[in-house]
């Protein structure tokens, strides 16, 4: 016994070390699956509040980018507005069907998806697996899981949610991948290479099919995102000789760089989907 | 002023400098849009080479695992700044006995600095401790070694990066008048 004790007064500092060291690592390996992101955030109070008076102080230099940018979507927004106000779907007769391309009437929409503004209070682009804080939390109805999607294109996954506060994994990471289609419907997906924060990666897109420079590629339905949100345009193709693939670079639609507001998306449906799709896989 | 208050304050300022001004500079020393990595230089280590000479191991132990779950929970990345900052915190009685004359006993009450320690140690030391942090946490940030070169370039790149930051921040809070006596 008295040997232990000498042992450890003489090893104090190397295991005292060690202990932190695995302290660190256990925090590491729990917060680096794909459930575990709960940890420790900067969705948190003390931190968050400290980003909130940072972003209060920048807030003003960027107003005028903000302006020109808000108004461009107003401008799509409106665009839109016409074209659905064009086609009455409520009084459908035979005489207005031979206006409209698809029959609307008889698309049964399921999803219902509510857009939340937020503002962006914390942001990175250069870390392996980005977070992006937003001044949104449980208070305004934010839950986990939720898409994140600014008014250019794709933005992230909310990860985890304080009362007022809620942090969202950006599409700049390494760790989950993004479900993806072209123009034309066929499937892929959409990760990220570490250091390069205006670049995705369009993987799993056959050599056979033809893509061309400043194609789109957009979100689907697979996803929780909502469909047909842009996630970029193809900028670059790499084939790798040896099996046949090849890799897409896309320049990511959302400037991830100077991210200011975005918009939350809630799938109401989502809940009930992944309830089916979760027993369905597990009667298996 | 007592050497505690002294240090937390510094301790405050570094990590405030840290989260408020640096992790909003993204640096990339070719602006190509793809190819070299981007980084953020990080002087959060400075306020562990700072502490007092006759600081306990234990002592520093704790206060660089305080530090980098302080940075850890700013930057979304749980363990990862601990981990690197509790590493070099442990080195750091080894490496200041190794580029020291005298024994550490012998400075009481003072930091290591520039005016004790004189400029090319002190950038040795800093160097040193800063470019093993980096080691580690891109390291394990990164988590593979598939794109060693990478790694390396992302490594030795930000180090400097950060070491000019540190020299930088000596520069202007050292107070003069002693210095140039």
């Amino acid at each position: 016994m008295r040997n232990f004790i000498l042992f450890i007064r003489r090893f104090f500092n190397l295991i005292l070390f060690l202990a932190v060291e695995i302290v660190c690592f256990v925090l590491m390996a729990r917060t680096n699956t794909l459930q575990g992101d709960a940890v420790l955030s900067s969705a948190n109070t003390v931190s968050g509040i400290v980003y909130k008076k940072r972003e209060d102080v920048v807030y003003y230099f960027g107003l005028k980018k903000m302006n020109d940018s808000l108004m461009n979507e107003n401008m799509r927004l409106r665009e839109l507005l016409t074209q659905i106000k064009g086609v009455d779907t409520l009084s459908d007769t035979l005489v207005k069907r031979s206006f409209q391309t698809t029959d609307s009437t008889h698309i049964i929409r399921y999803a219902n998806y509510i857009y939340r503004e937020a503002r962006v209070i914390n942001n990175s682009v250069t870390a392996a697996n980005n977070y992006i804080t937003l001044n949104r939390g449980a208070a305004d109805g934010i839950k986990r899981k939720m898409a994140v999607v600014s008014s250019t294109g794709v933005v992230g996954e909310v990860v985890n949610v304080s009362e007022h506060f809620s942090s969202v994994l950006s599409a700049l990471n390494i760790k989950r991948k993004l479900s993806a289609k072209l123009k034309d419907g066929m499937l892929g997906s959409v990760g990220w290479e570490e250091g390069k924060p205006d670049v995705l990666i369009l993987e799993d897109i056959p050599k056979e099919i033809k893509v061309y420079r400043n194609d789109s590629v957009f979100t689907t339905n697979y996803s929780f995102f909502p469909p047909d949100i842009l996630i970029g345009t193809i900028q670059r193709l790499k084939v790798n000789k040896k099996n046949n693939i090849q890799t897409i670079y896309l320049k990511s639609a959302t400037n991830f760089r100077n991210l200011q507001y975005v918009y939350v998306v809630e799938n109401t449906m989502m809940e009930e989907r992944r309830k089916l799709e979760d027993s369905t896989r597990s009667k298996k | 002023m007592s050497i505690y208050l002294k240090n937390f304050f510094r301790f405050c300022l570094i990590v405030l400098i840290q989260v408020l001004v640096l992790n909003k500079i993204t640096l990339r020393w070719w602006s190509q849009p793809t190819g070299f990595p981007v980084f953020i230089p990080y002087i959060y280590p400075l306020f562990i080479l700072l502490l007092p000479f006759e600081t306990p191991v234990w002592l520093l132990l704790v206060l660089g695992f305080t530090l980098g779950l302080t940075m850890d929970t700013f930057m979304n990345t749980a363990g990862m700044h601990a981990c690197a900052t509790v590493l070099i915190a442990y080195l750091r009685t080894n490496v200041l006995n190794a580029l020291l004359p005298k024994n550490l006993v012998e400075y009481p009450n003072q930091s290591p600095g520039v005016k004790n320690m004189g400029w090319i140690p002190f950038i040795v030391y800093g160097g040193f401790l800063i470019l093993i942090h980096h080691a580690v946490f891109f390291t394990v940030e990164l988590w593979n070694f598939s794109n060693i070169s990478y790694l390396l370039i992302k490594i030795l790149a930000s180090s400097v990066t950060s070491l000019l930051f540190i020299i930088t921040y000596l520069l202007l809070f050292t107070k003069q008048t002693s210095l140039r006596s």
